[in-house]
């Protein structure tokens, strides 16, 4: 538990003091933002029901199908990919610590970082909230549970697109490609006949944030989706490097 | 402490190290010495548990690598070729968080880093990152980690390069100290002769991932010994005097011919007397006849250059 601990500090650590890393935020901010204002200014149903604005941020608006599968890649890419191309990772990987607990410390530190993302577009919430707004908190927090169950997934994808290799841009844009492709090709597919069509409809991620969370509704089946299919890929990310050792 | 038996290891049709067998005890240290791809990294990278091995067995402190890798891992101090902290952290807190990482328990951690940053003279740069440092120091925090957890066997992948002279030197003294002291089995690899000879209980001489000879430095040379070299510098046509020995004296091979200066090994040590006499006869002007003492650096030459040989006559087979 100790090399664990020490393995998750170090990693917080290393991301909070990471230049890049706020440039990331402040464009999700930034973006995030002038959706927020622009949803409130522009927007006549969110104008006419403000039950509706959770939706918005946390839902299948246009920034959770551009820049969400693309954010989490970015903070994922220097997990495994910076130690490799650093060299930093050959003493990590022969200290006595399971590559088990190398991949759920990166990982959690990586989701605890995460956490930031989203925790000031709950602020925005929070601010409306403060200046008297009438708002429905079931599908607020309904819908920052969803987003934050889907960023934990395209996080997963990330690391296991960081454990390839050195290369920066391939983890970075190998892990997006990923989330893109877990975004949209049921999204394409979702009108096909017989298990084609069924199988979209079943792993469409939009409908799962927009029709359960963001409605305020706890949906199991989509939580659970989320953190199996995160669970196979952190899975993947530890046989990545576990069978460095095993593979003669 | 360190037991290689019949170690292999292969990348796709490259044969990085074969069949080496070898074994280091509390206390002694063995240099690994080998020209540059030997299989000296290779071997010390699948003793830290970062490679496994192809074939064969491995084990630090009773602990096989394949079966118990987190036990012979915490057994074990490894410095890499190229030791690198990751550069945003400061050497304090490098130190702090490889002890925890080694599970050096809270209560102990500030000590045992206070104790490896005074051996190891890191008090000025506790404060620096990592990225600021010279190559030397950058190699002290890189051993201050290997010794962080007090392992009974530390590996250490060519800890001389990038050190000046006074820095080599210190590390030498160091390393002495760990394995008289503190009886620990250190195991480090080398290019550089002079470092080997002059740190190394028992030598381990690989070439292309094969151990070529394995003994303390006088038993290796004696095998020189046995056939002993001559040095001979004349005033004369020194080619032409190196022509005639081999067909005057049988089993006498001429090594080395610079200038006016002769490097011949002799059949037996008999010859010496029989080979002045046979200058003297010759009215040659002799300004130098001497024995050539070999060196460690004479054996590594021989027994590569047997090896290559040996290499090619199988690969013509």
């Amino acid at each position: 538990m100790s090399a664990f601990t020490a393995l998750l500090k170090r990693e917080v650590f290393s991301l909070l003091v990471t230049p890049s890393i706020y440039l990331l935020l402040g464009v999700w901010y930034l973006l995030n933002g002038l959706l927020f204002v622009y949803a409130l200014d522009f927007s006549p149903e969110v104008q006419s029901d403000l039950s509706l604005l959770p939706q918005y941020l946390f839902g299948s608006s246009l920034l959770v199908w551009l820049l969400l599968p693309a954010f989490p890649p970015l903070v994922t890419l220097r997990l495994l990919a910076e130690e490799h191309r650093l060299g930093t990772v050959e003493p990590l990987l022969t200290a006595p610590i399971s590559d088990a607990a190398v991949v759920l410390a990166k990982y959690l530190s990586a989701s605890i970082f995460f956490l930031l993302f989203w925790g000031g577009v709950l602020l925005l919430f929070a601010l409306l909230a403060s200046v008297g707004a009438d708002l429905d908190w079931a599908r607020v927090l309904g819908g920052f549970s969803g987003a934050l169950l889907c960023s934990l997934l395209f996080l997963a994808t990330g690391l296991f697109a960081s454990s390839w290799s050195g290369n920066l841009i391939l983890a970075a844009g190998g892990g997006a490609a990923l989330n893109y492709l877990l975004l949209f090709l049921p999204a394409i597919t979702e009108n096909a006949d017989g298990a084609v069509g069924a199988l979209a409809q079943a792993t469409h991620i939009p409908n799962m944030l927009d029709r359960g969370f963001a409605a305020g509704l706890l949906d199991s089946y989509a939580a659970a989706y989320f953190l199996g299919l995160s669970a196979l890929f952190l899975f993947l990310t530890w046989v990545r490097l576990v069978s460095r050792r095993w593979v003669p | 402490m360190i037991r290689v038996d019949h170690l292999h290891k292969r990348f796709g049709p490259v044969h990085a190290v074969q069949d080496l067998s070898f074994e280091v005890l509390p206390g002694e240290i063995l240099g690994f010495l080998g020209p540059n791809g030997a299989g000296k990294s290779t071997t010390l990278r699948i003793l830290s548990g970062f490679l496994p091995p192809s074939a064969g067995a491995a084990a630090v402190a009773g602990n096989d690598l394949t079966q118990r890798s987190i036990q012979a891992r915490r057994a074990t101090g490894y410095l890499p070729e190229n030791f690198v902290a990751p550069p945003e952290l400061r050497v304090g807190e490098y130190l702090r968080f490889r002890a925890g990482l080694k599970g050096v328990r809270r209560a102990r951690r500030r000590r045992r880093v206070a104790e490896v940053v005074e051996l190891l003279g890191l008090g000025p740069r506790l404060r620096q990152p990592f990225s600021a440092l010279s190559k030397g120091f950058r190699q002290r925090v890189g051993l201050a980690d290997a010794l962080l957890a007090d392992p009974p066997a530390l590996l250490l992948d060519e800890p001389f390069g990038g050190l000046d002279p006074l820095q080599r030197q210190e590390f030498r003294e160091l390393l002495r100290v760990l394995a008289d002291d503190q009886r620990k089995a250190v195991l480090f690899s080398s290019h550089v002769l002079p470092e080997v000879e002059s740190l190394a209980d028992r030598i381990l001489v690989i070439d292309q991932g094969r151990s070529l000879a394995m003994g303390r430095r006088g038993e290796l040379l004696a095998r020189l010994e046995q056939a002993p070299r001559q040095r001979l510098r004349i005033a004369g046509d020194a080619a032409a005097l190196g022509a005639k020995l081999p067909e005057a004296f049988p089993g006498l091979q001429l090594l080395e011919q610079e200038g006016g200066e002769l490097l011949l090994q002799l059949a037996d040590a008999e010859q010496r007397g029989a080979l002045f006499r046979w200058i003297a006869c010759r009215g040659e002007e002799v300004h130098a006849f001497h024995p050539d003492t070999p060196t460690l650096e004479d054996l590594f030459r021989v027994l590569v250059a047997d090896a290559d040989a040996d290499a090619g006559e199988e690969e013509a087979a």
